[in-house]
């Protein structure tokens, strides 16, 4: 009776034991969804307010972001208001909302970000132009230096994420508001990431994320190739036929915001003359620089904003003519003899400005140099290794051919105020245009989204009509990810890449 | 002797430090493009001039260095204009990765060099010179970073051995030591190729073998001690460039070491994280040369023998 009493013990346990292993077993089975995402942002610190790379990663997030229309819409802040021209703000920061300590987000804790933002990085403190604030429970009044009406659209800069000024060592771990919480970081090779269970806006998909840093694109490439990355952001533009082909990848290619165009020295008497900017207008064929030099992955530019921007007007088909050319050079009191062009009777030479960090400059400069002498014309090509500061210091550069983000932030007040007002830091040339001027004045007065829109779309109408630079192309963004990546969607701002949306497949989906 | 060479140490610290002020100083560029993100916000010429007054860049050269001297000598390298760290940090942060990076490398030369270029030396004409003259050849005339991309097509994309990319652990290591290595290695054969051949015919090795002494104990002892001067010499400047110009392949294994850390700062004209490496290094390949110096004493007795005479 003991043994069958002993035996019946044993099977017992045995059964209770396997059980145990049993659930052990399907809880370690339960896989922790996981994904590597491969950046070629350099991220030198995580400061927030000095780097994109929290707002990228999902770790920290501003008052306002930008939807995929360029539309300013509410994120921290639950909506705001200017109660005069532009200058006094009134933003209600939403409730419930904590940061990844469990401290609450009140406009206090906005103002003390705002503050530590505008004292750690000299950029903000020049955009913002934030005179004092006032926090009051959610609501936080900003006033501003002088009249700001695109300050709303200054406020989607990541740089002015919202996190805890008062955490320590916010450069390696800042504290913010996002679906992601830092685990470890490792300057300009990775960062760890782990759910932020906690988050304000709901369910965050992924449990681990590992963000890798990359600059050469070549490697990006073979590291999603390899498996070592799930999505590889800017894979090598020449891979992307053996990825299209790769099954087990997808690719993605969304129109950037970026203009690659030809910027004009208006210190050159010669480039006054509108009739001499048409020229150079004309002698490059937008298509071709889209297809060939660019293998497809761009589209044909008009103006300075993408074509379904609220702030691009009708524009006129855009043509490619050497024999236009040739008239409008005509037009300026150029002369043609003998298949050379004269210029108050002196062989016509230009000097054409590019760099190679985009590698598909200087190819369009060589398409431009290849086209003129058709006309006659001698184009030297100079390589610059900073094209900002060879800009700023030098004078001996007639064309340049350069590239820019003419829309980061939902409003165009960034670009006009840059590149067309006098003293603007992006006006290398010192162009003044006084219609354009005029124009770009207005809109830095007035505050309201509609009439805002329809001043920029004058001012782009100007630009266009005087031919101030000449829109090429708008380069897309190319991305490639693993097919069982869901939910990704590659953002014309760039700002947003890392979110609580981004998905793996599990082996039952 | 200590007291002199620590003396020269500090001098040689002293010029480095105010040749490179000025010629970063009066080098084409400026900080304040990048630090006001001028090609992310309307910024106008205006601010970027305060800035400029503010962080004293309009002062007299002089005026500046001396201001720099004076914290140096507080041993406050001051701060990054970009990161707003301390820049002995970010330099202290990076450095150990290159630091690796440099010793593992080294280690892949030597792994492959010594037997190399010791079989080309004892098989002098035979089918064993001449394959490490077509990999001293092959060596030195790939880049490093096609190399590098070979590696990792083949061992990261086809056989999936080692990572393509990051650092964490030895694996990581595996293959940008692999590519700095190789391409070491292929100068370092030849060296030690004809050092060791000019040993060999030495009279101290023809009286070694005359005493009957074992060949392998007259290779060991007497001929390959002999050839390491010129080697090491070399070994020498070779670390030296190691630690400061393992850029490229930093970049393309994302591999966060100081080579890059530099270039950024070059880029941006991060003028304290400039100095501060400069300096960094020159006091580094200052030390590794007068450790070269006194290793020279211990491999070749000749020299400390004509030391003690001189005494």
């Amino acid at each position: 009776m003991k043994k069958k009493y002993s035996l019946g013990l044993i099977i017992s346990l045995l059964l209770v034991f396997s059980t145990a292993c049993t659930s052990q077993q399907s809880q370690g089975n339960e896989k922790k969804k996981e994904l590597t995402f491969l950046s070629n942002f350099p991220s030198e610190t995580l400061d927030p307010h000095l780097n994109f790379t929290p707002v990228r990663a999902g770790i920290s997030e501003t008052l306002i972001k930008v939807d995929e229309n360029q539309e300013l819409e509410p994120w921290l802040a639950e909506s705001w208001e200017s109660k005069d021209n532009g200058s006094t703000w009134v933003m209600k920061i939403k409730e419930g909302i904590h940061f990844q300590n469990g401290k609450k987000v009140d406009a206090e804790a906005v103002k003390d970000s705002l503050q530590r933002n505008i004292e750690v990085s000299e950029a903000m403190k020049a955009s913002l132009k934030i005179k004092s604030m006032e926090a009051d429970k959610q609501i936080l009044t900003i006033i501003t230096e002088k009249p700001l009406p695109q300050f709303p659209s200054e406020l989607v800069h990541p740089n002015t994420a919202i996190i805890d000024s008062k955490a320590e060592n916010i450069e390696e771990k800042p504290v913010g508001t996002g679906p992601f919480k830092i685990q470890s970081f490792d300057a300009n090779s990775s960062l760890k990431l782990q759910k932020n269970s906690n988050y304000w806006d709901g369910n965050v998909k992924l449990d681990q994320v590992t963000m890798m840093f990359n600059e050469d694109a070549n490697a990006r490439t073979a590291a999603l190739q390899s498996g070592d990355a799930d999505i590889s952001y800017r894979p090598a533009l020449e891979s992307m036929e053996a990825l299209k082909k790769d099954p087990a990848i997808k690719t993605d290619f969304v129109t950037s915001l970026r203009d690659q165009f030809l910027l004009y020295n208006f210190k050159n008497e010669l480039l006054q003359d509108p009739n001499v900017r048409k020229a150079f207008d004309v002698l490059l064929d937008r298509n071709e620089v889209a297809q060939k030099t660019l293998a497809g992955q761009a589209s044909p530019a008009e103006g300075p904003f993408v074509p379904d921007s609220l702030f691009s007007p009708e524009y006129a088909k855009k043509e490619f003519s050497i024999r236009s050319a040739k008239s409008y050079l005509s037009k300026a009191g150029i002369d043609m003899k003998d298949g050379k062009a004269f210029n108050d009777g002196k062989p016509l030479s230009l000097k054409v400005l590019t760099y190679s960090y985009r590698p598909e400059l200087p190819l369009m400069a060589q398409l431009l140099q290849a086209n003129a002498k058709e006309l006659g014309l001698d184009i030297e090509i100079q390589t610059a290794e900073n094209i900002d500061e060879y800009m700023a210091e030098k004078d001996d550069w007639d064309i340049a051919t350069y590239s820019m983000i003419s829309d980061p932030r939902g409003d165009a007040a960034y670009f006009f105020n840059a590149v067309y007002m006098p003293g603007g830091a992006m006006n290398h040339s010192n162009l003044q245009n006084k219609e354009l001027t005029k124009a770009i004045e207005k809109l830095n007065e007035t505050v309201d989204k509609a009439e805002r829109a329809k001043l920029a779309k004058e001012a782009s109408a100007i630009i266009d009509k005087e031919t101030l630079h000449s829109f090429i192309v708008h380069p897309k963004n190319f991305v490639a990810y693993k097919d069982d990546v869901l939910n990704w969607e590659t953002s014309k701002s760039e700002y947003y890449m890392i979110t609580k949306d981004l998905d793996v497949k599990t082996k039952n989906q | 002797m200590i007291v002199k060479r620590i003396s020269e140490f500090i001098l040689f610290l002293l010029i480095l430090s105010a040749v490179s002020f000025v010629l970063i100083q009066a080098a084409p560029g400026d900080p304040v493009r990048s630090m006001m993100k001028t090609d992310d916000t309307a910024i106008s010429a205006e601010q970027m001039d305060s800035l400029r007054k503010e962080l004293g860049l309009n002062d007299p050269i002089l005026l500046q260095y001396g201001k720099w001297l004076i914290r140096f000598f507080q041993l406050d390298f001051g701060h990054s204009y970009m990161t707003k760290q301390l820049v002995i940090d970010e330099l202290l942060k990076t450095f150990p990765a290159t630091l690796e990076l440099t010793f593992s490398s080294l280690l892949v030369m030597t792994v492959i060099a010594v037997p190399l270029g010791t079989l080309a030396a004892l098989y002098k004409g035979k089918w064993q010179d001449h394959l490490s003259r077509i990999f001293a050849l092959a060596g030195a005339a790939v880049p490093s970073l096609w190399l590098g991309l070979l590696f990792i097509q083949l061992f990261s994309v086809k056989l999936g051995i080692f990572p393509s990319m990051g650092k964490g652990s030895i694996s990581h290591l595996i293959l940008p030591s692999l590519t700095l290595g190789i391409a070491m290695a292929a100068v370092y054969v030849r060296i030690l190729r004809s050092s060791l051949l000019e040993s060999l015919s030495q009279d101290f090795i023809r009286s070694a073998k005359a005493r009957g002494l074992s060949n392998s104990r007259i290779f060991i002892h007497h001929t390959f001690r002999h050839s390491l001067t010129p080697v090491i010499t070399i070994f020498g400047i070779s670390l030296g460039s190691l630690l400061g110009g393992t850029v490229i392949i930093e970049v393309l294994f994302g591999y966060p070491g100081a080579g890059k850390l530099v270039v950024d700062a070059i880029l941006k004209r991060d003028y304290p994280i400039i100095q501060g490496y400069i300096l960094l290094m020159g006091a580094l390949v200052c030390m590794i040369n007068i450790l070269v110096d006194l290793s020279y004493r211990y491999i070749n007795p000749e020299l400390r023998i004509k030391e003690a005479n001189k005494r």
